[in-house]
């Protein structure tokens, strides 16, 4: 397949490309989903196809097909003309050309470390390990839904450009889940394991056997049933206890879509929103307290977006967005990284397959780690504090500032330590007013990455995937709305 | 490639059936060519001209009502070979899966009406479209606006077999054009912004003019908007609004699994009059507007169906596993099978009222104008407890008439609720789309009582703090 991507290269500088490069995949999934013990969905979809990705004139084009080995050559010489084709018919329409930073003529090897490949795993096996898992959500009369679910994938990617790149990567990622949905006193809650929508990661069978699924059926089951009749959670400002699953989403959202660049710059307004986070701000911009570092790592171990180079054969990396409590860096691709002075791109390039031009993603965005246990830190909480876990729903405005969380389930604590369930604690706020709010953060021990398999962003859009790490942490004067 | 015929998939389909060793087998060919342009000031942004196509197979192995069990694999590929492995790694999972007692038999030979591509939509060329960037380009510049876009066309086919002598094909077309007009993007405070969009099955029904009329004028409009309070307000709710609630009725209501598990507005309200009666709801595929596919992900025909009439609500609708259990007709909402997810409508109709967008206005004392809602979600869905904020040009209306821009809001409503105190409908219905949740064909509507709980500024001390 890397022979296709070169010949797409060829073909699209011999129809009078200035730059071309081409994305060759092939991709295998596997999911099974039981839901109250019946296998409701068994799938195993295959996929290659070749993306080829233009520069002439100052202007992108882009063409893709599907391309077995047999026929690549062929698709591939067709669509090296073709994304040429339309990057001419766009030109006349372009006023400043696009610039691509730096020069990026990598030649590598990506793998992502497996220690068991999980497309080797018996079916029976898996299967097995979701009954057992099922069974243990079973027992309960006011359970309504039971789900336990497994998904793994492979994609093999070949890389080339024109600048003389050649990349070869293998990724795989693998997770799973439970979760039980129960109906009593009016109410229908749902309560979930690692978390919500599962837990994803790069690597192999390895990462399903450690969710020990199983192991966490029963409190899922009756932590669902107990929410139907438990208090709904007080209105008001009060002190907010974050645990990772819910902070996760909450760097996702507030701080890793803010500062996607092309978005800050204004290009991603016709459907995913504007940013605050503007270039303005860069440097100088108090975005958390002091104890706030949120760092973008796309050579984390276990991370969703984890691999060696981006889809422009950019190599990954480790930066700061936030340092300190201060903007102090943005997500970058190469057609990016020039608008703010810098060099080179910080490799946040990705597309979500072989049919799709790439865009500039997220990356994995993590929360540093602080100094305290949780049991130190729930002891140090006042009367009335929240601690809140899973997410139920969540919303934020178009330019990143004003969100609100529904989350699972809630704990009030009573004299330092976790008192009764509180059913949809859901909170609003600002986001450097919340991040500003912060004042401990649990330590290395509590940290942990949580998958986001479908962030969506582009238009049309396209699903990425990335994680971000995080520590429960405490947030003062939270406003918490019924 | 990905398009084929109606004679050559309905041939491959069957090729694959015939070779299949399992007790039944239904083949889904899906073929896309999409064309799209964004851009922004600069001029075209990103492009693509592409094609994919999926071939699915779903194989049951065992004996019906005793061990019969199923599962699904596909292939991005046409080819043989491709095919093959498909059909290998489906029953493989079949075999090693639990027997589901549920399945019925596949079903037989329905009859369903021919579909074509709008050639203007599929013929419609990148020059084409570069000249409607052109348009939005001069028009935003001429009013010191930033513009951002996207026009695409698109062609889709889908063809279903099955060893039950169940044979479908159905050909559709979609054309888009939508313009986010703003003003102050480099502060981060979106001083004014506009949207405006069009959506059709043939090109030439889209006129990029006014597309990009009422973008920018909204965004002029909405320069400098002022902050009001949170709290209830009427609202007169544009098409693209009223999409972005109303779409989570089908994704999570609508559907049978939703009700039979205590998971939908409609349990306890069936058959009530819940919502207002001006308010009229139907699933139709054959719209003659903008049609959908005419058939189900099982090949079932897919049956025009009353969801709310004159506020009083009906359903649910079903597919063939779950007409069987609750004893009721198939509906032909099946989604493909086998999924953990159950029917649901994917062509919602609003049927129009009486009024236009001008008399909504005219006739609300003290309320809002809503081009758009941002990042609609469900918190709950027994009363179908939703939020998100407003976006693209908010509006305060004061004694029928548009007063004041204002700045966006969140807001945080039980849509039962909400449809319960319908005042007025609109006269003219527009395509309208919301992300992840597919399209709807609806007017705007005049709600009382909307509930605000927010508002989406930035506080004017955190603009100026420093370290």
């Amino acid at each position: 397949m890397m022979d296709a991507a070169e010949i797409a290269v060829d073909a699209a500088l011999a129809a009078g490309a200035d730059y071309a490069d081409a994305r060759a995949c092939r991709t295998s999934r596997e999911s099974l989903t039981l839901r109250n013990g019946a296998l409701a969905s068994a799938r195993a979809p295959d996929e290659a196809g070749l993306g080829v990705r233009v520069l002439k004139g100052g202007v992108l084009g882009f063409a893709a097909a599907p391309a077995t080995p047999a026929e690549a050559s062929r698709v591939a010489r067709e669509l090296g003309r073709r994304a040429a084709r339309v990057a001419a018919d766009l030109a006349p329409a372009r006023g400043e050309p696009v610039v691509l930073a730096g020069s990026e003529g990598e030649v590598g090897e990506y793998a992502t470390p497996v220690e068991i490949d999980p497309f080797r795993v018996p079916l029976e096996e898996k299967l097995d390990l979701l009954r057992s898992a099922d069974a243990a959500l079973q027992g309960a009369p006011e359970t309504v839904v039971r789900l336990a679910h497994l998904g793994l994938r492979r994609r093999e990617q070949f890389q080339a450009s024109s600048e003389g790149a050649r990349v070869h990567q293998v990724l795989v990622r693998s997770g799973g889940g439970i979760a039980s949905t129960a109906a009593a006193h009016g109410q229908t809650e749902r309560r979930s394991h690692p978390a919500t929508g599962g837990d994803f990661r790069s690597g192999g069978f390895e990462h399903v056997l450690s969710l020990d699924l199983a192991a966490h059926g029963a409190r899922v089951r009756d932590e669902a049933v107990a929410l139907c009749a438990a208090d709904p959670c007080p209105a008001g400002r009060r002190t907010l206890i974050a645990g990772g699953n819910p902070l996760a989403l909450q760097i996702h959202e507030s701080v890793g879509h803010a500062t996607e660049l092309d978005r800050v710059l204004g290009h991603e307004a016709d459907l995913a929103g504007h940013s605050f986070a503007t270039v303005d701000k860069l440097g100088s911009f108090r975005y958390g307290s002091p104890i706030v570092d949120l760092v973008a790592d796309s050579t984390v171990p276990g991370g969703l977006d984890t691999r060696a180079f981006d889809d422009e054969c950019v190599p990954s990396g480790r930066w700061h967005v936030v340092a300190g409590g201060i903007l102090v860096g943005y997500h970058t691709s190469r057609e990016w990284a020039g608008r703010l002075g810098e060099a080179r791109s910080r490799a946040a390039a990705r597309a979500e397959g072989w049919y799709d031009p790439p865009i500039l993603r997220i990356t994995n965005l993590s929360l540093e780690p602080g100094e305290w246990t949780l049991e130190a830190l729930i002891a140090d909480t006042e009367d009335g504090a929240i601690l809140v876990d899973g997410v139920k729903t969540w919303s934020i405005d178009e330019r990143r500032l004003n969100f609100q969380f529904t989350c699972e389930i809630g704990r009030e604590i009573r004299g330092g330590e976790l008192g009764r369930i509180l059913r949809s604690p859901t909170y609003q706020g600002s986001t450097p007013e919340f991040w500003r709010s912060c004042d401990a953060i649990c330590n290395a021990q509590h940290w942990a990455l949580f998958g986001i398999t479908n962030c969506a962003k582009g238009n049309p859009m396209q699903a990425a995937e990335m994680s971000h790490g995080a520590a429960p942490a405490r947030f003062r004067d939270v406003l918490f709305v019924r | 490639m990905p398009l084929l015929s109606q004679d050559e998939a309905l041939a491959r389909a069957r090729r694959i059936v015939e070779a299949s060793p399992a007790g039944e087998t239904e083949v889904t060919l899906d073929g896309v060519v999409d064309r799209f342009v964004r851009f922004a000031d600069c001029g075209p942004t990103q492009s693509a001209d592409r094609e994919r196509c999926d071939v699915a197979v779903r194989v049951r192995v065992g004996t019906p009502g005793v061990d019969a069990r199923e599962a699904r694999a596909s292939s991005g590929s046409l080819d043989e070979g491709a095919l093959r492995a498909a059909l290998e790694r489906a029953l493989a999972l079949a075999q090693a899966s639990p027997p589901d007692p549920e399945l019925a038999p596949l079903g037989g030979p329905v009859d369903v009406a021919e579909t074509a591509l709008q050639r203007p939509t599929m013929d419609h060329t990148f020059r084409e479209k570069v000249r409607w960037v052109e348009h939005a380009l001069a028009r935003t510049r001429e009013r010191e606006l930033f513009p951002a876009g996207l026009i695409e066309t698109s062609g889709m086919t889908r063809t279903i077999v099955n060893s039950a002598g169940r044979a479908v094909h159905g050909e559709r077309s979609r054309a888009a054009f939508s313009l986010t007009a703003s003003s102050g993007v480099d502060s981060g405070l979106a001083a004014g912004s506009g949207f405006g969009a069009a959506i059709a099955s043939n090109v030439e029904d889209i006129d990029p003019g006014r597309v990009v009329e009422r973008a920018t004028r909204k965004a002029v409009a909405s320069r400098d908007p002022v902050a009001i309070e949170p709290g209830e307000y009427t609202v007169v709710l544009e098409p693209a609004a009223v999409g972005a609630l109303l779409l989570f009725t089908g994704y999570r209501g609508f559907g049978a699994r939703e009700l039979e598990e205590k998971g939908s507005f409609l349990c306890g309200r069936l058959g009530r009059r819940a919502f207002s009666a001006g308010l009229s709801i139907r699933d139709d595929a054959a719209h003659e507007v903008y049609p959908g596919f005419l058939f189900d992900g099982e090949g079932s025909p897919r049956r025009r169906t009353a969801l709310v009439e004159r506020g009083e609500l009906r359903g649910p609708v079903t597919d063939a596993r779950w007409a069987k259990r609750l004893g009721i007709a198939n509906t032909g909402h099946a989604r493909p099978q086998p999924s953990a997810r159950g029917p649901a409508p994917e062509n919602l109709v609003v049927a129009p009222g009486d009024a236009s967008l001008e008399e909504l206005v005219a006739g609300v004392e003290r309320g809002l104008l809503v081009t758009q809602l941002h990042c609609t979600s469900m918190i709950e869905p027994l009363g179908l407890t939703l939020t998100g904020t407003t976006r693209n040009g908010t509006f305060l209306i004061e004694d029928g008439s548009l007063a004041a821009p204002v700045r966006n809001l969140r807001f945080t409503q039980s849509l039962v609720e909400a449809l319960g105190r319908v005042r007025r409908v609109g006269r003219e219905p527009e395509v309208a789309g919301a992300p992840f949740s597919g399209e709807i064909v609806c007017p705007a509507l005049c709600i009382d009582g909307f509930r605000f709980t927010s508002t989406t500024d930035l506080r004017a001390p955190a603009l100026s703090s420093r370290p």
